[in-house]
C-alpha cells in the first residue's frame, strides 16, 4: 500500500472518537474553509470473476465525501458509509499532510499509534478466526 | 387482466400506515436499537444489502426496523433510496485474492492452500431450536464474549496471511477450459441500461449480485435435480472483507473502506464437444455482498448453466433465470395483484354469466348483497 493509501487506510479504519479529538486539538492553527460540506452518495463497486477475469459491477455503496481547503490547500475526504464526521476529518488531513510549512510529527504520531491500535485489533480476529481451521480426515484414514 | 386507478381512500390509507406502527409498537418494552440489528441480525442485514444492490448496513438494518424484519421490503426500501442518490465514484477492481479471509473451505480438494477455514458457520450443527436464547441476559453475553475473548494467548498471535486459490492450481496445470473467443465480455450497467437478451455475461453476473437469494436458489436446485445441465461442486467458498479504493476528484487512488463479501467458484467438468476433445473444468462464478454462502454458490451454478442456453432448462434459460430471480420486481408484480381490477373482472363475470345462461343452465336468483358488491 502507498503512503497515501495507507494514512486512508488509518484514518478509516481507526476509531471515529480518538480521530475526531485529533483534529479537533490542532484544527484551531489552521485557516479551513469547507468547499463541500460532508454529504452522502454511491460508488459502483467493479469486480471481477477470478478465472476469466470477466468485469462486472457488483452493486454500490453507500459514501461520505467532503472537501476543505486548509490554508488554501485542497484536501478531500471520502469513506464508505454514511460518515460525515470522518470524512471530515479525512479531509483535513489530507489538506495538512499537502502543505509544505506544517509539522509531520503530531500527524505521523496519530496515524502511528492508530495504526498498531488497527493491527493489533486485525490480529486478534484473525486468530479468533484461525482457531476454526480443520483438517478433515476421510473415514478410512486414520 | 388490467388493474384501474381509483381515487378517495386517503384517510383509510394513512390511519393504515398509523396501524402498522401500532401493531409494530404496542407489545415494544424497548424499541430496537439499529445496532443491535446490525450486530445481531447480522445475515439479515447482508441479505438487504445484497439484495437492495447498496452495500449501507447501518441502513439495511434501519429499513429491517421499518419493514418489521421483512427482508423483501427493507431490499425494496434500500434499493428505493438508492435512488435518491447520486453516484459519484467507481470504485477500482475489488481484489478477492487480498481478502482478510473469515471462511474459505473447498469441497473440491481437502488440502488447499493455507488449509480449510470454517469461520463462522452453522453447517456442521444440529439446526435445534435454543430455548436458552429467550431468556439470554446482558451478564450471560458478556461473560461468552469474556470466555471466548479468553481462548488465544494474546502474547502469540499469528500474522494474518493471504491465501491463494484453488482454481489458480487447476488453471496453471492447464485443466480449466479456455476462455471461448466469441463471449461477448462487454462491460454493462443493467441499473443504467435496460437488459437485453441474449446479456453479456457482466449483466448477467450483476443482475445474478442482487438477485433474490430465494429466487437464485430455487433455479440453482433445478438444475442440479436434473432440470439443468449443472451439478457442479465448491472448487473453493470464501467469505472476508475486501478493500475499496477510489480515485478521488483530484486523481489520487484512495483507499475508502472495506466491504464483506462472500464469493464462490463452482467446478463443473464439461467435453468440448468435438470427437476426442480433451474434457476441462469450466468455472461458475458468485459473488455478492455480505456473508451468503447459498446465494453465491447458486449464482455459480447459473452462471455455468446460462452458458448453455437451452430453452427446454429453466435454469439454462437467461431470461427465464435473470427476470424471475430478480426479488424487487418479482414482489411487486405480485403484489400488483391486490390493486383494484374491479372493471375487467366485472366484464369477465359477464362473459361467464351469460356462457351459462346461453348453455341453458340454471343459476340461483342474484343475491341482494351481491347486486350490491357489482355496482
Amino acid at each position: 500500500m502507498r503512503y497515501m493509501e495507507k494514512q486512508d487506510y488509518i484514518l478509516c479504519e481507526c476509531e471515529l472518537v480518538p480521530l475526531e479529538k485529533f483534529v479537533a486539538s490542532i484544527e484551531d492553527n489552521f485557516e479551513i474553509k469547507i468547499a463541500r460540506m460532508p454529504s452522502i452518495c454511491m460508488t459502483m463497486i467493479q469486480a471481477e470473476d477470478s478465472v476469466e477475469f470477466q468485469p462486472f459491477y457488483l452493486g454500490e455503496a453507500l459514501t461520505t465525501e467532503c472537501e476543505v481547503i486548509v490554508n488554501g490547500q485542497k484536501g478531500y475526504g471520502i469513506c464508505l458509509g454514511d460518515e460525515p464526521l470522518r470524512s471530515y476529518c479525512i479531509a483535513f488531513i489530507d489538506a495538512i499532510t499537502q502543505l509544505q510549512d506544517v509539522d509531520p510529527e503530531p500527524v505521523n504520531n496519530f496515524l502511528n499509534e492508530q495504526a498498531a491500535l488497527i493491527e493489533q485489533a486485525d490480529k486478534i480476529e484473525y486468530n479468533y478466526i484461525m482457531r476454526t481451521k480443520v483438517d478433515f480426515k476421510l473415514m478410512e484414514q486414520d | 387482466m388490467g388493474y384501474v386507478a381509483v381515487k378517495g381512500g386517503t384517510d383509510a390509507i394513512h390511519n393504515s400506515q398509523e396501524l402498522v406502527e401500532f401493531y409494530r409498537l404496542r407489545n415494544a418494552a424497548t424499541p430496537l436499537d439499529v445496532n443491535q440489528i446490525r450486530s445481531q441480525l447480522r445475515l439479515a442485514v447482508d441479505k438487504v444489502i445484497g439484495e437492495g444492490g447498496l452495500y449501507a448496513p447501518e441502513y439495511a438494518a434501519i429499513a429491517l426496523k421499518q419493514a418489521e424484519g421483512e427482508v423483501f421490503e427493507a431490499a425494496f426500501i434500500l434499493r428505493a433510496f438508492r435512488t435518491t442518490l447520486q453516484r459519484r465514484f467507481y470504485s477500482e477492481t475489488i481484489n478477492t485474492r487480498e481478502m482478510f479471509v473469515k471462511r474459505k473451505i473447498s469441497a473440491s480438494f481437502r488440502e488447499i492452500p493455507g488449509g480449510q477455514i470454517l469461520g463462522p458457520t452453522r453447517d456442521y450443527t444440529q439446526r435445534i431450536l435454543d430455548t436458552g436464547k429467550a431468556g439470554e441476559t446482558a451478564h450471560e453475553v458478556k461473560s461468552f464474549l469474556e470466555a471466548f475473548e479468553s481462548k488465544i494467548d494474546r502474547g502469540k498471535l499469528q500474522d494474518i496471511d493471504t491465501y491463494g486459490k484453488v482454481i489458480d492450481l487447476l488453471k496453471q496445470e492447464g485443466l480449466l477450459k479456455t476462455i471461448d473467443p466469441n463471449d461477448d465480455r462487454t462491460l454493462t450497467d443493467i441499473t443504467r441500461e435496460a437488459i437485453k437478451f441474449p446479456a453479456p455475461r457482466s449483466a448477467r453476473l450483476q443482475m445474478m449480485a442482487r438477485a433474490e437469494t430465494g429466487g437464485l436458489m430455487a433455479m440453482g436446485y433445478s438444475s442440479m435435480r436434473g432440470f439443468g445441465s449443472a451439478h457442479p461442486t465448491v472448487g473453493e467458498l470464501r467469505y472476508g472483507s475486501v478493500p475499496v479504493m477510489i480515485k478521488d476528484p483530484s486523481g489520487r487512488t484512495r483507499y475508502a473502506g472495506k466491504i464483506e463479501v462472500t464469493e464462490a467458484e463452482m467446478v463443473s467438468s464439461v467435453s468440448i464437444g468435438k470427437k476426442n476433445a480433451i474434457p476441462k473444468f469450466t468455472i461458475g462464478y458468485g459473488l455478492c455482498f455480505g456473508q451468503n454462502d447459498t446465494k453465491v454458490i447458486c449464482m455459480g451454478i447459473l452462471d455455468t448453466t446460462m452458458r448453455s442456453p437451452d430453452v427446454n432448462a429453466p435454469a439454462n434459460d437467461q431470461e427465464f433465470v435473470l427476470y424471475h430471480t430478480e426479488g424487487i420486481e418479482s414482489m411487486g408484480f405480485t403484489n400488483h395483484l391486490k390493486l383494484p381490477h374491479y372493471v375487467d373482472f366485472q366484464s369477465v363475470l359477464g362473459g361467464i354469466r351469460e356462457a351459462i345462461k346461453r348453455n341453458g343452465e340454471k343459476t340461483p336468483e342474484k343475491k341482494p348483497e351481491v347486486a350490491e358488491m357489482e355496482q
